[in-house]
């Protein structure tokens, strides 16, 4: 079948809508407006009108935006310095502050608070709330702004980036267009700029194709696993703030808890799993439910309501791992460039000031009429002597400790942080999946017989998926490619005995019964929550991730 | 021919409903919106016979300034211009008549040869604007209707009974449809569609623009209590033979708790 497609001519085409691309699309329209400005004065020529689009495949601006979250301000200051008038969604200034180390039934409180996790001047915040705020300012602003319409495929012009191809809607299940069937557009643009999450899922096409991580050590990931609670009183105040290390992680899983505050009684509580765990039965929804049982959670929560549950993965391997960022007529920001601050559990305030300086380099481009990395190039130079570059490289050992188990991860990273990061040596790291080590014929037991779901202060997944409100079409293609179910119902059970069922937060991977004896994998696609954990943490690495039809895909909102 | 298409912005199906404090309709704060489905097919059918037949489509949707998502949405398909009924006084306006008559007001120096509105909206569901405005505007109307074929100066429409039968009716035009979900398929907006929608006009218009106070706006009608379905549990053992019980059981499950 050959298709009619559209072509949309655009200057800069902005994929994805996080907060590293508005505040990118946002901080151009300023830019431009005072260099044309500036022109006038001086009597030189102004640069063209330039169109600015944001493509989002999410229904509405936010509704895939999940984080913690808490804001360091740094960069939304320099980009909207007054922002609190501006009506920036905060929830509180961050208050009361603990770190507690956990038992199974006890907790150590730590006696001073990791400078990492000092978080006075900071602000809690609804990562879906700021995104959508920084929507309405950017439209404001002149940016075209298209949700529904996620990218599919990068195009190349010699090699270099000259667009995006967007999904095509109405595809029945079986590949077929529907009558409504509405092909995807060429959008093309001088840069294209990507900034679509965690584990992007061009950003994966582009850096395979044009091997943008030949230098970098393999990304590593965490995935959040979240919930909002509606609290009948006022015991946890707005900006109130606890992490918690250990129980009921094992020494070899990585990770740990957030509690925050939330205006309007809502406490925000999420616990975020290392994806690169050793034990293939670990299921991070189910040890956020045990989370959840440890006395200091149980008395917090007693008496309150679930009221919204989703996940996301990020990435938190850091400087090491980061990627080449540009490419004749193309620049990767944000998650998809592996900015996030695993250390401080932050990558908010990295991805606007990336979207920033992307913003700057974009306009020397303009008025040079060079798009290529000649001038696009000057942004991983520019990032990296920025504040995100030097909290990265301070942070660049911090995951690479856990590589090794928490004890020697928690020494090192005291001595790192002492020391700016300085260790002896560059620390190894190898992809998360490649951790997860192969089950013993006789070790096929369930690690969570003991977990309990009483509908109050624990659920089962599709009880947390249905407080996700995701939704897709169910008559389209599965976006979840898997390159081949063979090895699913064989070897994969044998060797690691199907993990796609519990590292998935959101109840997707299913093995049934196929009859005669046989099982088959079913994908319940339709409960995807794009939290992007099965593209990474499939130990064949057989899944890879699409996207679904444009507006599929959980509802976030106040996460 | 001129059509007139009434849209309804409704919370998106599937949100997760919480009940507001005063106790007589839903927190909505955040809860994402919708143009309520049967209004999308309102508009999709609207759309198909000015394809055919020419002429423009004009959406008209009372709500707050949220509403206007919706509006663009209708815009971005392929209406062509719109009326936005924003205003706080109609805030007061919460049952059908009064939002009939301030959609009459707002369509009284409007030339329309159809005006369709969903059948019933998502969240009231009363079912009634459609029927209040033809008959303040001194029009004939249809309801549930399936088809839509214009003729001349007159309209057939096919309508849904009950237990599958229909039933075809001839309109003198103009008239008011309302229209049931499902009728035709649903088209995408395109990129162009939302660029272009962009230019398209959609005027606000206040209580006072078309003559009206919030007197005229008073709702014969208000919600004394809003609730979430109560759960109740009753057992009952039903005694006898096993063939006698079953064929009870049957029954209970039939007419009872009206699950088979």
């Amino acid at each position: 079948m050959t298709i009619e497609r559209e072509t949309l001519e655009m200057d800069v085409l902005l994929v994805g809508a996080g907060p590293a691309n508005l505040a990118c699309g946002l901080h151009l329209t300023k830019l431009i407006a005072a260099y044309n400005e500036r022109s006038k004065q001086s009597g030189t020529k102004p640069l063209d009108e330039v169109n600015i689009a944001v493509i989002e495949k999410a229904a509405e601006i936010g509704a895939h935006q999940l984080s913690g979250a808490v804001l360091d301000p740094i960069s939304l200051r320099e980009l909207i310095p007054d922002f609190e008038n501006e009506g920036a969604p905060l929830e509180a200034p961050v208050g009361e502050e603990h770190v507690y180390f956990l038992s199974e039934q006890g907790k150590i409180p730590l006696p001073i608070l990791p400078p990492p996790l000092r978080n006075h001047g900071n602000f809690v915040v609804s990562l879906n709330k700021l995104t959508r705020w920084l929507g309405e300012k950017c439209e404001a602003a002149g940016v075209n702004i298209f949700p529904e319409f996620p990218g599919t495929e990068m195009l190349y012009d010699n090699g270099a980036v000259i667009g995006v191809r967007t999904g095509d809607k109405g595809i029945d299940k079986t590949g077929n267009p529907k009558p409504n069937f509405e092909p995807g557009v060429d959008i093309t643009a001088k840069v294209t700029v990507l900034g679509e999450g965690v584990r992007g899922s061009l950003a994966k096409q582009l850096i395979n194709r044009l091997k943008l991580d030949a230098g970098s050590d393999p990304q590593v990931y965490s995935v959040g696993i979240k919930e909002l609670w509606e609290m009948p009183d006022d015991r946890f105040a707005p900006g109130s703030v606890i992490h918690t290390m250990g129980w009921p992680l094992d020494s070899h899983t990585f990770g740990g808890s957030w509690v925050y505050g939330m205006r309007d009684r809502i406490i925000d509580i999420g616990l975020a799993v290392g994806l690169d765990y050793r034990d293939p039965s670990i299921d991070p929804h189910h040890e956020f439910q045990r989370f959840k049982t440890h006395p200091l959670i149980k008395d917090l929560l007693g008496g309150g309501k679930l009221i919204r549950y989703g996940a996301k993965a990020m990435p938190v391997g850091g400087w090491y791992t980061m990627p080449q960022l540009t490419s004749d007529g193309v620049m990767i920001i944000g998650d998809s460039a592996g900015l996030l601050n695993g250390e401080r559990l932050k990558g908010i305030h990295t991805a606007i000031k990336a979207g920033m300086l992307a913003a700057e380099t974009i306009v020397d481009a303009l008025i040079k009429g060079d798009f290529t990395r000649n001038t696009l190039g000057v942004f991983d130079k520019k990032l990296k002597d920025s504040f995100v570059g030097s909290e990265l490289y301070k942070a660049r050992n911090f995951h690479q400790a856990f590589d090794r188990g928490r004890m020697f991860g928690l020494i090192t990273e005291g001595v790192s942080v002492l020391t700016g990061g300085r260790l002896p040596s560059k620390l190894p790291i190898k992809a998360g999946h490649e951790h997860m080590r192969m089950l013993k014929a006789d070790e096929h037991t369930d690690r969570y017989a003991g977990l309990k779901y009483d509908d109050k202060l624990t659920f089962d997944k599709l009880t947390d998926v249905y407080y996700s409100t995701t939704h897709h079409d169910e008559d389209q293609p599965a976006h979840l490619k898997v390159a081949d179910f063979n090895i699913c119902v064989d070897q994969c059970t044998r060797e690691y005995g199907n993990p796609c069922q519990s590292f998935c937060p959101a109840n997707v991977y299913e093995m049934v019964d196929a009859g005669e004896g046989k099982r088959r994998l079913q994908i319940n696609f339709s409960n995807c929550v794009h939290c992007k954990t099965c593209d990474i943490m499939d130990p064949y690495q057989i899944i890879d991730w699409v996207p679904p039809e444009g507006g599929g895909g959980p509802n976030y909102r106040n996460m | 021919m001129n059509i007139v298409v009434c849209l309804k912005q409704v919370p998106k199906k599937d949100s997760i409903l919480r009940i507001g404090s005063d106790g007589k309709w839903i927190d909505e704060r955040d809860i994402s919106y919708e143009m309520s489905e049967a209004d999308a097919y309102a508009l999709e059918e609207a759309l198909r016979q000015k394809e055919k037949h020419g002429g423009e489509v004009i959406v008209v949707s009372l709500g707050p300034e949220r509403a206007r998502q919706s509006i663009k949405e209708a815009l971005a398909k392929g209406a062509d211009r719109a009326i936005h009924l924003f205003d706080s006084v109609f805030d007061t306006a919460t049952d059908s008549a009064a939002v009939a008559r301030a959609i009459s007001a707002a369509l009284k120096d409007e030339k329309y040869d159809l005006i369709l509105t969903g059948l019933q909206s998502d969240d009231y569901g009363f079912a009634q604007v459609g029927l209040i405005v033809a008959e303040q505007l001194g029009l004939p109307s249809a309801t549930i209707v399936m088809e839509v074929q214009p003729e001349d100066s007159a309209v057939r429409v096919k309508r849904e009974l009950e237990s599958g039968w229909f039933q075809w009716v001839r309109l003198p035009m103009p008239a008011l449809l309302t229209i049931q979900s499902g009728i035709n398929q649903l088209r995408y907006a395109t990129l162009k569609g939302i660029m272009a929608a962009k230019k398209k006009e959609i005027r606000e218009v206040k209580a006072a623009d078309i003559g009206l106070t919030s007197d005229d706006l008073k709702p014969g009608q208000v919600i004394e209590r809003a609730y979430l379905p109560e759960k109740t549990k009753r057992t009952e053992f039903i005694e006898g033979k096993p063939a006698e019980a079953a064929a009870k059981l049957v029954e209970k499950l039939r007419f009872d708790a009206r699950v088979i």
